[in-house]
Order: structure tokens, then C-alpha cells, then sequence
């Protein structure tokens, strides 16, 4: 079911580029100070595959992706890292003209609630010409061509679709219409933000093999950033975990499911109700998700829902923040157990 | 422990308005039978638009209905005055999908729990004593501590606390019945097993039952694995049994596009080898005439498209389900 991670087609060209994200910081000023919701991320986009980017709300994954763009909005700000695209640099550090004609043009971008991210006024193929504008596209008639082929490969009619106001369209055609939007000026680089929350599971199977298969066709490199594990399960070929601005586990989708080694990603797989089985096999979570004001400032960010961390407390989980250990099997995980303990 | 609801034949029909549709008649339901038992555990699932939100809308007195029956304990609502029929609706308690909105933000908890108690003594001549004593009460039920959430608002709460104080304040009216409408989307997912089996344990604990309406089947199985399983599309039972039964063994190729459609576990779980996907979306043009799942259906025939199946057991199945080609495919991702 996992895109294949090997390029596409033979030639070069139409595989993704690489991304590499590294040591990225983004802070928040609050009343009690510049607060880091992003802290020292280390992750790497390997061309052309699919990475889902997992966390609960307030675990910092939309900042994260914003800052794919360079969008993070005040009160927060990049305090340093560096976000390298291949083909296209550093995006940290591209001019403001620049980083315009990459947002919608190199990287495509689905928010979170594309649903309601379309504006209510204008039809569809208005805000496409708009964006074609935006960008300086000449020929606005192979634009509106591009845009209709891609529609119908995901199964909409084009003409009805670009006449229609988002009223007009159903939640899963939203979502339809906002990857088309991301994808219409030949982006290589995809990042979809929540693509399938407030949809059903039957539009959310749908939008998911969409997802795949354009990704496949176009020869993208994409970033899947949601809070559901069954959506990475479906998509990713690499997932990573995020919990408190940090990634605490990152591997291959099936190996990581498989044998999850942090005790956060453990305890997530495990809070997934299932439909085979003992259903009390399933256990939740103790403790609530951190925010921006109660993340540990030192040790271990997670220490305190710790299932490990509650059975014999550790000093250095109190004292040092775990880096990313590499356990082997393209694997990371910071947790200074699971080190000690390999 | 009383409290067996019963709907015979509801049928909730709306005009659309505006200019696309306008004068059109959607059918939201079109004759829904079901039964709830004291303390038992029944769900609903389906797709967006499926009618199942308007079910609930109805059971908590939300909503009115055009023709049908809908009794608590064998009395019937529909011929009831207004007066006479508000004590039944105080026995069937809703929580919403959204905790954010469904709580006042200007408001103490101790504020929004007050109010229906002062109103539950007035009612049963209990004293004013009782008020705090029986909000200490609820709010240890729901896994609150009360000392801390009581002063606090809604906002000073994380979104699985402010779920469980709106499961407390339903709680304080002493409801028979529990609609939990997609009660756990909005939820952060570490928190939402601990809200399901909230819900699990108040079955036990305080006798209630659990309606529980929901697009996952999974969590609908999580919390009434003992109850029954109804499977509602565009407004009309299609399949209906035990929840264990329909999920294992499901016939109507509805319900096996549903559970298909549930992300695998990729590394835990392999893909179910029937896995089965509607041929088309849902959409407004689609026929009434015949069976209402035919024009997605990949298995339809012409007497699907002209013939209108009943719910039955035909093919000998446990579960009803209303299909003239009941098969079983196995849809349902296996343990790897």
C-alpha cells in the first residue's frame, strides 16, 4: 500500500528534491518570555518519499511546517536553523521576493481546514487566476488547463468545480480543490497540514489514495503533518513523532509501528482502539499534552506521562534533554533508556 | 434501572432553502427503527450526511420528527404535551462534539454545574446542601478532581477535561441516556481512549446508557463491543446486530465500504483481502428509486436500481441488513 520510495520515473528530473531541516528553533514571545513551541529539529526529507509528521495539538508540527515556508506569524519567530530545499536553497534565508514566488510555486501548501481556507466570495477558478497572477503566469488558459486535468484526476469535473464557490462544495471536495491549488504551479515539494481532519473515513480514504497517487504521478517529495497515526499508516513511508517542539522518535512507518521504541509513540499506538481483538487491549494515555507555558524547561520533555520514567525515576531524564539517538535501521529516538538499554 | 428507548419509524424530512436546491425535500430520515436498553450501549455510524447527527438531535428533544414513535420506558413521546414530555427529554442528556463551544466562557465550572443541580433539588426536594456535595460527586465520576476545576473556566481547561465537564454536567440531571455525538473528534488523540472509557465505565457505574454516533467504527466497538451496531445511510438502516457481528461479519456492502475505509496499521496490520471502495462519492443527484446505495455500489443490478430491499435476514444472516446480494467479504484489516 506505501508509495514506493524509489524515484518515480528513471530520469532525475521528476523525483522530488531532498529537504533538510536542521537544528530549527521557533520561538513564541509570551507574557513569560520568548518560549520555544520548535526546538532543535533534525529531520530529513529524503527525495521523493512521503513523511508523515505526527503530534497532538500543541505539540508544535504546524509551526514546524510553517517554517517550511517561512510563514510562522507573529508572535513567533525563526531563532535559528536552517530548512535546505534542494534546487532552491536555504529558505531561511531567501529574499523576501524570493520566498514569495516559492510559497504556491516550488512548495505547494494545503492548510489545516482547506475546507475553509478557499474564500467565500470568489469561484474557484477566480482565486486560481489570482494565484496564476500572483506569480506572473503568462498563459492563464494552460493554467485554468493544468488546473482542470488535475481536478479530474482526482475524480471532479474541472468546469463545474472552477465555476462553483466553495458553498457549492462538499468537504472532501475542498480538500480536493486545495491540493490542486498546491500542486497547480508544478510544486516538488508538498506539505499538507491536517488533509484529512473533519473529513469521514470514507473521504478520508479517498483524499489519502489521492494523496498517493499524485504524489507518485507528480514526483513530489511531501510532508503529511497530522495528529492521527491511521493517516501515516496509510501514507508515509517515514514517520516521525513529535511531542513538546521536539521529535522523539523518527523511522520507517512500518518498522516504527511495529516496534515502537519511545514510550510516547508506544503509548500513542497503544491508544488506538482497533476493530480486531480484545478491545481492551487498547489503554489510554495518563496526563495531558503539554503547551507552550508547562513543557519542561529541563530533562526529558515527556518524563512526566512517562511510563518508563514513573517505574524507576532517572536522574538524567530530570536534568538532560535526550538528543536523537540513532538506534540503527535508519531509526532515531531520544530517550535515554531505550539508549542505555540497546 | 428504567430507561428502554424505543423509536419506531422516524421520519424527519427538511426543505432546502436557497437558490440551488430551493423547494427541494431532503430526506434526513426516512423511517429509522431502533431500540436502546437500560444501561445497554447502541451506535450509529455512517458517512457525513448520513442523517445520524439528526437521530441524536431528535433523541435529545433538539430536533422535532414528522411521523414515527420514539418511547421511553413503552410511553409514547409524539402524543404528549410539551409540558408532559420535558421530563423524558431531562432523561436523555447530550454531549456534543465540540467541548470548546458547548461551555459557557464566562462561566465557572462550579457556575455551570450549579445551575442544573439547583434545578434537580428544587425538582426531588433536596435540600440546598446537596448542590456541592453532588458536584463533588459528578465531577469524581468524570476523573476530576474538584477542588482544582470547579473555580476555573472553560479556557484554564485542556480539551479531554472540558469533554469530561460537559459529560459531568449531563450527568447531573440523573439521565438514563447518554447521546454522544462524534464526542471524541475534537479531542487531542493521547486523551481520547481516557474519554471512551469514561463513557465505558459510567455504563457500569451509574447505569446509563450510551448512544454513541460516530463516523469510527472502531470507537463505536471500543465502547459498546456488547451493544448493537446500527449502520445508517442517507437516512435508512442498511445493516443492524450486534456490534461484534457486524464488524466481523458485515453483508451490506455499505457497511464493508465503511470499515474498509479504516486506515491500516501498516508493520501491525495487514489490509483485509475484500477491502471494497464505493464506486462513486455521495452526492445529492443520486436516485431515490430502488436501493439508495445502488448508484455507488460495485455489486449493484438492475433489480437494485428499480426495487427497494428491506431490511430482513435474508441469507440467513444474524445481523438485518437490507441487501438483495448479502455476501461476506472479509473488509476488515488482520493482525500481521
Amino acid at each position: 500500500m506505501t508509495a514506493a520510495t524509489e524515484p518515480s520515473t528513471v530520469d532525475g528530473a521528476s523525483t522530488g528534491p531532498g529537504v533538510r531541516i536542521s537544528d530549527l528553533t521557533v520561538a513564541y514571545r509570551t507574557p513569560a518570555g520568548e518560549l520555544p513551541a520548535v526546538s532543535g529539529i533534525n529531520l530529513e526529507l529524503a527525495p521523493g518519499s512521503i513523511t508523515g509528521l505526527v503530534g497532538e495539538s500543541g505539540s508544535g508540527k504546524s509551526t514546524m511546517a510553517l517554517a517550511m515556508l517561512n510563514a510562522v506569524q507573529q508572535p513567533g519567530r525563526i531563532t535559528g536553523g536552517v530548512i535546505e530545499i534542494d534546487g532552491l536553497g536555504d529558505v531561511l534565508s531567501l529574499s523576501p521576493k524570493q520566498i514569495r514566488a516559492a510559497r504556491g510555486g516550488s512548495i505547494g501548501y494545503v492548510f489545516q481546514a482547506a475546507q475553509n481556507s478557499l474564500n467565500p466570495l470568489k469561484t474557484v477558478g477566480k482565486q486560481l487566476l489570482d494565484l496564476g497572477r500572483s506569480h506572473g503566469v503568462e498563459d492563464k488558459r494552460a493554467l485554468v488547463r493544468q488546473a482542470k486535468e488535475l481536478l479530474s484526476r482526482m475524480g471532479l469535473s474541472g468546469e463545474r468545480v472552477l465555476d462553483s464557490y466553495q458553498h457549492e462544495l462538499s468537504g472532501g471536495m475542498r480538500q480536493r480543490v486545495g491540493i490542486m491549488l498546491a500542486l497547480v504551479l508544478n510544486a516538488h515539494v508538498l506539505v499538507l497540514d491536517e488533509p484529512t481532519t473533519a473529513l469521514d473515513m470514507i473521504s478520508q480514504a479517498n483524499i489519502l489514495s489521492i494523496i498517493k497517487d499524485v504524489h507518485a504521478e507528480h514526483g513530489l517529495t511531501t510532508l503529511v503533518v497530522t495528529h492521527d497515526i491511521g493517516v501515516v499508516a496509510e501514507v508515509a513511508d517515514r514517520v516521525a513523532v513529535m511531542y513538546g517542539g521536539r521529535l522523539v522518535e523518527q523511522g520507517p512507518t512500518v518498522d516504527v509501528l511495529r516496534a515502537p521504541s519511545h514510550p510516547y509513540t508506544r503509548g500513542l499506538i497503544t491508544a488506538i482502539p482497533r476493530l480486531t481483538g480484545d478491545p481492551d487491549v487498547a489503554q489510554p494515555l495518563p496526563g495531558r499534552p503539554p503547551t507552550l507555558g508547562t513543557i519542561p524547561r529541563q530533562g526529558c520533555v515527556f518524563r512526566e506521562r512517562c511510563a518508563v520514567y514513573a517505574a524507576g525515576a532517572r536522574e538524567d531524564c530530570e536534568t538532560v534533554d535526550p538528543p536523537a539517538y540513532d538506534i540503527g535501521a535508519e531509526r532515531l529516538v531520544a530517550c535515554h533508556v531505550v539508549e542505555e538499554e540497546r | 434501572m428504567s430507561g428502554d428507548i424505543e423509536g419506531v419509524g422516524i421520519v424527519k424530512t427538511y426543505k432546502a432553502r436557497g437558490d440551488v436546491l430551493a423547494g427541494q425535500t431532503v430526506h434526513a430520515l426516512r423511517g429509522v427503527d431502533f431500540r436502546i436498553p437500560a444501561g445497554g450501549a447502541a451506535s450509529f455510524i455512517g458517512e457525513s450526511g448520513c442523517g445520524k447527527t439528526t437521530l441524536g438531535r431528535i433523541l435529545a428533544g433538539l430536533e422535532t420528527y414528522d411521523s414515527g414513535r420514539l418511547s421511553v420506558d413503552g410511553v409514547d413521546l409524539s402524543g404528549l404535551r410539551p409540558k408532559k414530555r420535558e421530563p423524558y427529554f431531562r432523561r436523555i442528556q447530550m454531549i456534543h462534539q465540540d467541548p470548546y463551544s458547548a461551555l459557557n466562557p464566562t462561566r465557572t465550572v462550579d457556575a455551570i454545574l450549579t445551575d442544573p443541580l439547583t434545578l434537580r433539588a428544587k425538582q426531588t426536594g433536596r435540600p440546598k446542601s446537596w448542590i456541592a456535595e453532588r458536584q463533588r460527586e459528578v465531577l469524581s465520576l468524570v476523573g476530576l478532581e474538584p477542588d482544582y476545576v470547579l473555580p476555573r473556566y472553560p479556557h484554564q481547561l485542556s480539551g479531554g477535561m472540558r469533554q469530561r465537564v460537559v459529560i459531568a454536567r449531563a450527568l447531573t440531571v440523573d439521565p438514563d441516556a447518554l447521546v454522544a455525538d462524534e464526542a471524541v473528534s475534537m479531542i487531542d488523540v493521547s486523551l481520547r481512549l481516557g474519554i471512551l472509557k469514561l463513557l465505558r465505565e459510567l455504563r457500569e457505574t451509574v447505569g446509563v446508557s450510551v448512544l454513541f454516533i460516530t463516523h469510527d467504527v472502531a470507537t463505536a466497538r471500543y465502547i459498546g463491543a456488547d451493544g448493537e451496531l446500527y449502520v445508517i445511510y442517507r437516512g435508512e438502516i442498511v445493516e443492524h446486530g450486534p456490534t461484534e457481528t457486524v464488524i466481523a461479519d458485515p453483508v451490506h456492502p455499505y457497511t464493508q465500504c465503511l470499515l474498509s475505509a479504516i486506515p491500516v496499521l501498516h508493520g501491525l496490520e495487514r489490509p483485509g483481502p475484500d477491502r471494497l471502495t464505493p464506486t462513486e462519492p455521495l452526492a445529492d443527484s443520486q436516485s431515490d428509486d430502488g436501493c439508495l446505495f445502488a448508484a455507488r455500489c460495485p455489486f449493484a443490478t438492475d433489480r437494485c436500481r428499480t426495487e427497494r430491499p428491506q431490511l430482513g435476514h435474508e441469507g440467513g444472516t444474524e445481523q438485518e441488513h437490507s441487501c438483495f446480494h448479502p455476501a461476506r467479504r472479509h473488509v476488515v484489516a488482520v493482525s500481521a
